[in-house]
């Protein structure tokens, strides 16, 4: 009759000596694989301002402005996100030709004001300095190498 | 002696309900602890993905659908595409089917896992939950791995996926499959023979197969009927035509059928998981598909298996790049018709253990 009930604290007991599985967050951060999609980071001199990302992002949260340059190349003047209304759904990067958007592993978007939810061109690329500066450049040229030739391969 | 007075009680439940499992109300008329009335009041978390639809590309769609069912978004995925990829009449490389297959059975564990655990919860048994989420986790954290993301995947596009699987993704898989196997025997220790929990779902909530059919249930509240409709076999569609696995169904459509169903279909997901990982073909995981989708004009219906039933698109495009209308078969919204009927003379004490049982998701539910 018992004999269910038995069997479940049994499980319980086996558990008592094992490690715990769960991470201290804040205090342990945790790592995130090389594909994670946090918030982006932005390089102004890469935009060549084709404004593709802005028209396949499916919420329409990217806003941006260029001006041709005396050199006749697009530069990019103002890039704004909203991340009041981002998914983050990494089309903007998939879109881009020269990898000017790229995404993060920074995720921690909380805000006082909903105002501050809306990033600048120049947070946006400081996210980008900091986020190199800790993955080492190195390992940043190699995964783009990586998707530049994946990228000659398809065509 | 004069008599007792006696009124019926009107009770609402939810929209902030933990055991509603989001933002679902449920009136209900109670005569002394005897529901005899159940309306479900559904909307809260309506977005309108149909409509918005109509003005978005075909694969922008794509993240829109990962926040349906969003417990299990690479089904989703899987559906929006099927369905664009069966109206342009686009191959896709094998690879990427095995790859899809693969992804969309972790995804179908991870979602009947979370049932399990928040089943549990709802009938008060704390502990189940802690065990299914450690197993979870390991599932959610493979799928971070090959798409980016823990719960909004938008990883397959039409014509393929987006990623081929990152080095060392397949051991990790084949790491996983013994630990799910341990997992699952202490689940069935932990909660199929107990006592308790039998006693609150044996025989309770329990309807027939024509009733099921008639209200247009799938998924697994059909097969506890004791019907046999998975579209995984009965409607082949991508590779599933070539892996040996069951259908389990149930005999008597009661709680506990349903959810040992869900126990079953773990395992035979793990199966098909375990021989598409040994027979992946190698291969570009992208096929070609135009830039520009444009679906030629007509109606189109194509429809998967998804983790609560058959998750079906229908499109009516008029040869332009965005649907002219699209409409989305949701099996949580079809499947939480049954509840008024279901419910009605049951025992408030049920009412939790009964909503529960037929699994919805609220994402799904209102769209």
């Amino acid at each position: 009759m018992m004999f269910g009930l038995l069997k479940g604290l049994g499980v319980t007991l086996r558990q008592i000596p094992k490690k715990n599985v769960t991470l201290q967050y804040p205090d342990v951060k945790p790592d995130w694989p090389d594909r994670f999609r946090g918030v982006h980071k932005f390089y102004p001199e890469k935009c060549i301002v084709c404004n593709q990302c802005a028209r396949v992002c499916p919420t329409s949260c990217i806003s941006l402005s260029g001006t041709r340059g005396e050199d006749k190349k697009m530069h990019i003047e103002t890039y704004d996100i909203n991340f009041e209304i981002c998914i983050l759904c990494d089309l903007c990067t998939e879109v881009c030709p020269t990898e000017a958007i790229q995404m993060t592993d920074t995720f921690e978007l909380a805000e006082y004001s909903r105002d501050a939810l809306f990033k600048n061109i120049e947070w946006l690329a400081e996210n980008g300095r900091q986020h190199d500066a800790r993955k080492g450049k190195s390992d940043d040229q190699a995964n783009h190498d990586a998707k530049a030739a994946d990228k000659a391969g398809e065509q | 002696m004069a008599e007792l007075r006696t009124e019926e009680m009107l009770l609402n439940v939810g929209p902030q309900h933990p055991s509603t499992h989001g933002v679902l109300r449920v009136v209900i008329k109670l005569d002394g602890e005897i529901i005899r009335e159940a309306t479900p009041v559904i909307g809260y978390l309506h977005r309108g993905t149909e409509k918005l639809s109509e003005d978005l590309q075909y694969q922008q769609i794509i993240p829109y659908f990962d926040r349906l069912d969003y417990i299990s978004a690479m089904l989703n995925n899987h559906a929006i595409v099927n369905a664009v990829e069966k109206a342009m009449d686009i191959e896709i490389p094998e690879r990427a089917e095995y790859l899809r297959v693969i992804v969309g059975e972790l995804n179908r564990t991870a979602a009947h896992l979370l049932f399990v655990g928040a089943y549990l919860l709802d009938l008060g048994a704390m502990s189940p939950f802690l065990y299914v989420f450690m197993t979870r986790e390991r599932i959610i954290e493979l799928l971070n791995e090959i798409s980016g993301a823990r719960l909004t995947y938008n990883y397959m596009r039409v014509g393929g996926v987006k990623y081929d699987a990152p080095p060392g993704w397949f051991a990790k898989i084949r790491e996983f499959i013994p630990y799910f196997k341990e997992m699952y025997q202490l689940f069935d220790d932990l909660i199929t023979g107990n006592e308790i929990f039998i006693s609150r779902v044996k025989g309770i909530g329990s309807y027939g197969q024509e009733e099921a059919i008639n209200y247009g249930l799938s998924g697994i509240p059909l097969r506890s009927t004791g019907f046999k409709w998975d579209l995984r076999k009965n409607k082949s569609y991508s590779v599933y035509d070539r892996f040996d696995f069951e259908i389990p169904v149930g005999t008597n459509g009661d709680n506990y059928d349903r959810y040992y169903l869900h126990l079953l279909e773990m395992e035979q997901s793990m199966r098909i998981v375990e021989q598409a990982i040994d027979s992946i073909p190698e291969g570009p995981v992208m096929g070609k598909a135009p830039k520009i989708l444009r679906i030629p004009a007509g109606e189109y219906y194509a429809a998967v298996e998804g983790a609560k039933g058959e998750l079906g698109v229908y499109i009516v495009s008029d040869g332009k790049d965005k649907p002219y209308r699209m409409k989305i078969r949701r099996p949580s919204f079809v499947n939480l018709q049954i509840i008024p009927s279901l419910l009605k003379d049951q025992n408030i004490a049920d009412f939790i253990a009964i909503l529960g049982s037929i699994d919805i998701v609220l994402g799904e539910v209102d769209a």
